[in-house]
């Protein structure tokens, strides 16, 4: 295990990420909401780069059994990553793929020393 | 259970239903089920009568057309002959060709009446669809909830998205769906290649001057069309207790489907919301197919390999009797017997079938 310090924590806006190469692997740091993410630059539907994509919202649905009506709402905005080839959403706090549930990208620990963002490998 | 005094053959030893029987109910006689004004317009179709229209299904005298004009034609043919314990009977109405849709709806009264007195009380082991007419859903809710007091009533039978306007995954035929549910009742599909493919699919059935090509487009466009409206609309997301089969197109175009809604869902999730789960787990959960007509490769093993993909867990038999392109129980079941234990020959002969349609049997 080792740890690299990809760039210092003031060069990283809220709601913004870097995509930084270590050990030949395309790595993407995420900032939202306080909170450090990092993840292999690797769309696990075809192998496109979706730490590139757009940061978006998304819809969810909700059907009520009761009254029979589906609602549609814009919920997460900012909170979802989507792949730039194809559309795959992803969970930026947590990897996980929305379409397909076992599916997550691969995550990296991010800690914060001295004001530089590290990332373990 | 085996109905008894069966004829002895290959499947005498087993439980059988047959998921997809048909009936052709003479317009006149319908015609003693209704009232006025629409008696007289069915004894006296003038547009759009609801029979048979278009393509020579006989090819002159070259098939001969069978027909089960009555209870006991089922029971000599069906159960006799091919062996069948349960024929699953339906009206075959085309109801969503029907312009005027109070005539529509006072039809689908008129064929689930003429069904159950002429058939299904006069042997108890026959089991039947109710016909549903989708342009009034409110008035088909009420028509659910009174046929589905009859015991040998265990579905309704929807014409599939082709004359039927919108597809039938719209919200617009929720109480229908609703209907099904809380009566414990479930749905099966089934397609036609005559009128309604003809509204709906007017450039294919006018660039072909033959019946053939008609006839093997029809049913699986009329089936991918019908599944997709379902999953994109979270039909069996929001109806979770109910089966949906699929009459009348095969099975080969199933695993298609299973692997390219996953592949389009995983691309535009947001545009299908309601569903929680990959498309092909909403297919292998809640949809079920009937076996005709069998495919017939070259290779006989690749339709193991096509069943394998699908799962023998949701086939069933169907013969499509009387029409000109049904097929003999054997056609399946000599695929089933040679590649197959028992145990799931027994599931794709009527396990199956209790499960999708709940039987008491």
């Amino acid at each position: 295990m080792t740890t690299y310090t990809v760039l210092d924590e003031s060069e990283l806006e809220d709601g913004d990420r870097i995509v930084t190469e270590i050990k030949g692997r395309e790595i993407a740091v995420f900032k939202l909401d306080g909170e450090y993410y990092a993840y292999l630059n690797w769309c696990a539907h075809q192998g496109g780069p979706c730490s590139e994509g757009n940061v978006t919202g998304t819809y969810e649905a909700y059907y009520n059994e009761e009254t029979g009506e589906t609602s549609l709402e814009w919920e997460r905005e900012n909170e979802i990553l989507n792949c730039p080839w194809h559309g795959w959403e992803y969970d930026i706090t947590s990897g996980l793929c929305l379409s397909r549930k076992t599916v997550r990208l691969p995550s990296y620990p991010v800690s914060v020393v001295d004001g530089g963002i590290q990332i373990t490998l | 259970m085996a109905v008894q005094n069966k004829r002895q053959g290959p499947l005498s030893a087993h439980t059988v239903v047959d998921t997809d029987l048909h009936l052709r109910i003479p317009l006149d006689d319908l015609a003693k089920y209704m009232d006025e004004p629409h008696r007289s317009i069915v004894e006296n179709p003038t547009f759009t009568p609801v029979d048979r229209t278009g393509w020579n299904r006989y090819m002159g005298k070259k098939i001969t057309k069978n027909e089960l004009p009555d209870a006991d034609a089922v029971q000599e043919h069906v159960c006799g002959e091919f062996q069948v314990d349960y024929p699953l009977i339906n009206a075959f109405p085309v109801l969503a060709s029907v312009p005027e849709d109070d005539r529509a709806v006072h039809m689908m009264r008129a064929y689930n009446d003429y069904m159950l007195d002429n058939y299904l009380d006069k042997y108890d082991h026959f089991l039947g669809l109710a016909s549903i007419a989708t342009q009034k859903p409110d008035e088909a809710a009420e028509e659910i909830d009174r046929i589905s007091t009859e015991k040998q009533i265990v579905g309704v039978y929807l014409l599939t998205s082709t004359g039927t306007h919108p597809p039938l995954g719209d919200p617009k035929y929720d109480p229908i769906y609703k209907a099904v549910q809380d009566n414990n009742l479930h749905v099966a599909f089934h397609g036609s290649a005559g009128a309604p493919f003809a509204k709906d699919f007017p450039l294919q059935n006018s660039h072909f001057n033959r019946f053939l090509p008609t006839h093997i487009l029809s049913h699986p466009w009329e089936m991918m069309l019908t599944m997709t409206s379902l999953l994109v609309e979270g039909v069996p997301v929001k109806f979770q207790d109910i089966n949906f089969t699929f009459l009348e197109a095969g099975i080969s175009w199933v695993p298609y489907m299973m692997f390219r809604w996953n592949k389009d869902y995983s691309m535009r999730r947001t545009e299908a919301p309601l569903l929680e789960k990959s498309p092909e787990e909403y297919i292998r959960d809640q949809f079920y197919f009937a076996s005709q007509p069998v495919g017939e490769p070259n290779d006989p093993e690749d339709l193991k390999r096509i069943i394998d993909i699908m799962g023998t867990n949701r086939l069933m038999l169907a013969t499509d009797y009387p029409h000109w392109d049904f097929d003999h129980p054997d056609a399946l079941d000599k695929h089933i017997r040679q590649f197959y234990d028992e145990e799931e020959r027994a599931k794709i002969l009527s396990g199956n079938a209790i499960e999708a349609f709940d039987l008491d049997i």
